[in-house]
């Protein structure tokens, strides 16, 4: 379901974390379902079982799984994914806006570009 | 856990192996890196019990490895040109190993053999470099020891093969723990798979680590002042590793968590600015250069 990119500097598990992230986020994982063993994982990524170890627990610490001892780990309920997706967006708009005052372009420029394409999408 | 205190190997005058002490944790992929002549391959003999020490002991699980086939029992040791039967086949070799390791799974290895496009009743020595190198490998997973030890073992495979034997390897970790310990000299390899890192070179460990903590702990800024102020600025904040420039554009390798300097960074004025993170070489490379070697001449093509 996730293939790693070996030529992204960023190390491995940050890019499992990402990818599963962006699957649950988007609804291609829904809340209750199994994610894969981490030994099945590792086997199929063929890395290193404690990077996927490290990753999951990332997921879980974020809130994006959560592990039943004995069971595996689950995708977590999703009432606040959207929520986090939501300020994450936010976040990186405060980048664009900082750019963009920086490159001395307007924030008009930005709004009308919104604006435009917000029938298209 | 295999535990190597003091340990000096010399032949004659030439000291192979000086005061090393790694403590290598069961679960955990390790990896030996350094150059040919660093002393990681009688490092690793002298770590299955084959090679005796001058000085310092190794345990394995507690038990000195030396001579004692209780220890040597546990681990397996793929050296970098695999030694067979001259006149033998796979099943030769079988037969042998499963005498030797209780453990040998004989089901496991003939499957594996197939799986690997292998002749079982082919000799040996008609077999080409890699796949001489495949069948040390299968013989390594099928005695299922809580050990191996791989010496260059990935350089003699090719890519195909090597996703094969990493997953394979992944498998027998998530099914009954088994530790490899994995000796090389190409850090891209060593970067993917390996927990904890050490470096060997003229026989002595320069450093040994974790390796996500040595990752966490570096972090690469590349940014563009907006005056000399904010430069001065940048200096007084960061735990400065090291500083280069090419023009206006600054690359420092600065001490700290990538949220920390992230934080720290939106107090200096920059013009453009952004955090990368290392590559195990730029790690080496500084922390070397901090002991003091010049370690660009040390580390080969990656």
């Amino acid at each position: 379901m996730i293939w790693i990119d070996y030529t992204d500097p960023t190390p491995i598990y940050e890019q499992i974390v990402s990818k599963y992230k962006n699957l649950i986020v988007r609804n291609v994982l829904t809340p209750g379902e199994k994610m894969p063993s981490v030994r099945s994982l590792a086997m199929e990524l063929s890395i290193n079982p404690n990077t996927i170890q490290k990753a999951y627990a990332e997921l879980e610490r974020q809130g994006f799984i959560y592990t039943v001892k004995g069971r595996g780990n689950f995708v977590a309920e999703n009432t606040n994914l959207k929520d986090m997706k939501q300020a994450e967006i936010l976040e990186k708009l405060e980048g664009l806006l900082r750019e963009t005052e920086e490159a001395g372009v307007e924030i008009s420029v930005l709004t009308d570009y919104i604006n435009s394409r917000h029938k298209d999408i | 856990m295999i535990s190597i205190k003091g340990i000096t190997k010399k032949f004659d005058d030439y000291i192979a192996v000086n005061q090393v002490d790694i403590d290598i944790r069961e679960g955990m992929v390790f990896g030996l890196i350094g150059t040919n002549g660093a002393g990681k391959s009688t490092l690793l003999r002298m770590m299955c019990g084959v090679m005796e020490p001058d000085e310092g002991g190794i345990t394995v699980d507690g038990m000195p490895v030396y001579d004692n086939p209780a220890a040597k029992e546990k681990i397996f040791f793929i050296a970098d040109e695999p030694y067979f039967f001259s006149h033998g086949n796979a099943v030769d070799m079988e037969q042998y190993y499963s005498m030797v390791y209780k453990s040998f799974d004989k089901a496991e290895y003939y499957k594996l053999l197939q799986q690997f496009g292998l002749e079982s009743k082919r000799k040996i020595a008609t077999y080409s470099k890699g796949m001489k190198k495949q069948l040390a490998v299968i013989l390594a997973l099928a005695s299922r020891t809580d050990y191996i030890l791989c010496d260059e073992t990935f350089d003699g495979l090719d890519p195909v093969m090597r996703q094969a034997v990493k997953s394979l390897l992944a498998k027998e970790m998530g099914e009954r723990g088994l530790t490899p310990v994995i000796a090389s000299h190409n850090l891209r390899e060593l970067e993917d798979i390996c927990d904890t890192v050490g470096l060997l070179h003229k026989g002595g460990v320069l450093l040994s680590k974790d390796l996500d903590e040595m990752k966490c702990g570096l972090q690469k800024i590349q940014c563009v002042f907006k005056d000399g102020a904010a430069y001065e600025n940048a200096l007084s904040i960061f735990d400065i590793i090291k500083k280069e420039h090419r023009g206006s554009l600054y690359t420092l390798t600065v001490r700290g968590g990538r949220e920390e300097i992230a934080k720290k960074l939106g107090q200096i004025d920059t013009v453009f600015c952004e955090v990368l993170p290392l590559s195990l070489e730029e790690i080496f490379i500084s922390e070397t250069e901090v002991v003091g070697y010049d370690i660009k001449k040390l580390i080969l093509e990656v």
